[in-house]
């Protein structure tokens, strides 16, 4: 009898098991190399580089940061791209209400604005190194109505809008795709009783589509951010360099920079520390304030 | 509402000219690819007077990006069928099985998904580093997998909550292990989820520059996104032969993009709906 009841039991432990089997390869990744490294850079970036390498430092990475123009650069520029993220996010905003109101040739635009999207930065980044050369497409176009020649990677006054705006270029599309999911969802019924009212059109994204569509808004703003905090390296890293004279340096590009050019992980740690924390206040900062607006419709 | 189809009718004009600037690059450069370099030099934006395919050659061949592609080619396909496996696994256990310690695992997860590789790069590299993984595929491998798993655990386990329990018990009550629930009603069902989830892990390693860069540096080992990188330099007076290497780069993903187009936009809306 125990040996009929055996196999039971042991395929019961088996079965009592077998969550905690299929979960285990997921938890032993994030944990070992997504928890723990955060940890770690925590702790690593109040340590010492080279011959200090392990020795407690304090805030002595801190202080340096706070000295180095390159990384003051690198948050003045994290700065243009919260100042210019509304521009970021209501072009695409934009585009979709065009689309959802069925402008003319609007099945197409959909699949071109998107295509960019799929590409990656390293590929958008050289496409524009061909386009913005002194003698390149763009700035034949602007001859041809008298404007420029414009150096957009060499001056160190337009370099960061150059990238900005390549980036921007190279991802409306997927907040586009996301305002159209948010579209899919709203009542048809009030746009077709605010046109029957006669409103006008800017009345009606003011007054139906915004207050309808706030919490998709409210995920393309944090997504976009979060985005352009980074996922901008690729363009740097083929356009500019972080060049011309450190001004197009973002703090991901400061962090690899020092890492991975200079040798210094432990201030390349504390740069990353800063990042995650300008990160979470911008997120939740984001998060308040849109909840707030949302609130007072 | 004449006003209203006034609007319409101009948006359609800068509509139009913001398409034809989404796509005139990409066809700029693909035109740039089949002339000579002399045509080049001469005139950059006249078409080509026919399709040379020598530009292209010579970037394959001749400037390694044979190499880059191979290499990208086998640390992509591993790291997405690796990612599906664990997130199928994990998302079925996580949203159909009552565990102790789910709840957390999940929240472990999620908050995964909010730590950006830019925040951990310096003590993840120092980890592979000590498990001997740096500038190997299995560590690439491993580093792609750890960075997009928490969304691919959080997409699956999203789609699966949507499968009612009576599937789960009456293929239990039919005698099936819960090996056996996922191995035969588990992936079938999550085919649609996984598709979607696969294609958008393939666009974001394929694309990857930052995690490759670091974790995999030697040339030997380029990806091909370092590759196009590494062509600029080398072919920085021959813009025929660098155009080329960007067009091979953005072959596949653009096939994917013709094909797929309409999967790639599920997967990017569907944490904007479930979320």
């Amino acid at each position: 009898m125990g040996s009929s009841l055996r196999p039971v039991s042991r395929r019961a432990r088996a079965e009592r098991l077998a969550p905690y089997v299929l979960v285990a390869p997921t938890v032993l990744i994030i944990v070992v190399l997504r928890l723990w490294p955060l940890v770690l850079g925590v702790n690593f970036s109040f340590t010492g580089d080279g011959e200090l390498n392990g020795t407690v430092v304090g805030l002595g990475n801190y202080l340096e940061l706070a000295a180095d123009p390159l990384f003051l650069t690198s948050l003045r520029n994290v700065g243009l791209l919260v100042l210019l993220l509304p521009v970021a996010v209501a072009i695409p905003g934009l585009l979709a209400t065009f689309i959802y109101l069925r402008v003319p040739g609007h099945r197409v635009y959909r699949s071109v604005y998107f295509f960019p999207a799929v590409l990656s930065p390293v590929i958008v980044g050289a496409i524009f190194n061909l386009m913005l050369a002194f003698d390149g497409p763009l700035n034949t176009v602007l001859g041809a109505v008298g404007v420029g020649p414009v150096d957009w990677l060499g001056d160190p006054g337009i370099a960061m809008f150059t990238v900005i705006g390549v980036h921007v270029w190279a991802t409306f599309g997927m907040a586009l795709v996301v305002f159209l999911a948010g579209f899919s969802t709203l009542d048809a019924s009030l746009l077709d009783a605010a046109r029957m009212d006669g409103a006008s059109l800017h009345q009606i994204i003011w007054h139906v589509i915004i207050p309808s569509l706030t919490r998709t808004i409210q995920f393309v703003f944090v997504t976009t951010m979060i985005g352009m905090l980074t996922s901008m390296f690729g363009l740097l890293f083929i356009m500019t360099s972080g060049g011309p004279e450190g001004s197009t340096y973002l703090p991901e590009y400061y962090i690899w920079h020092q890492q991975g050019q200079m040798n210094r992980p432990a201030l390349a740690s504390a740069a990353s520390t800063v990042l995650f924390v300008v990160m979470l206040v911008v997120g939740l900062l984001q998060i308040t304030l849109l909840r707030r607006s949302g609130r007072q419709d | 509402m004449p006003g209203m189809r006034l609007a319409k009718w101009l948006a359609a004009v800068p509509m139009a000219v913001l398409a034809l600037a989404t796509i005139y690059p990409l066809l700029f450069t693909a035109n740039v690819a089949m002339k000579t370099r002399r045509d080049y030099v001469l005139d950059r934006f006249s078409p080509a007077d026919s399709l040379r395919w020598d530009n292209i050659v010579e970037a394959w061949a001749g400037a390694g990006m044979a190499r880059y592609f191979a290499n990208s080619f086998i640390v992509v396909a591993f790291s997405v069928a690796l990612l599906l496996l664990l997130g199928s696994m994990a998302g079925f256990a996580l949203s159909q099985l009552r565990f102790r310690g789910s709840s957390l695992i999940f929240l472990g997860c999620l908050a995964g998904l909010f730590i950006p590789f830019q925040v951990i790069m310096v003590p993840l590299t120092r980890v592979l580093a000590d498990g001997g993984l740096v500038d190997t595929y299995p560590g690439l491998i491993l580093a792609y997998v750890a960075q997009f798993l928490p969304f691919t655990v959080f997409l699956m386990t999203s789609h699966y909550t949507t499968i009612p329990a009576e599937i789960v018990d009456a293929a239990r009550i039919d005698g099936n292990t819960i090996y056996g629930v996922y191995r035969r009603i588990m992936l079938p069902l999550g085919v649609p989820a996984l598709l979607s989830v696969g294609i958008l892990n393939t666009l974001f390693c394929w694309n990857d520059v930052l995690i490759s860069l670091l974790i995999m540096p030697s040339p030997d080992h380029r990806t091909l996104m370092i590759g196009v990188n590494s062509l600029r330099g080398q072919y920085s007076s021959d813009i025929p032969t660098f155009a080329s290497g960007v067009l091979i780069a953005a072959i596949p993903v653009l096939m994917i993009y013709l094909f797929l187009q309409r999967r790639i936009a599920d997967g990017v809306t569907a944490g904007s709906t479930k979320g």
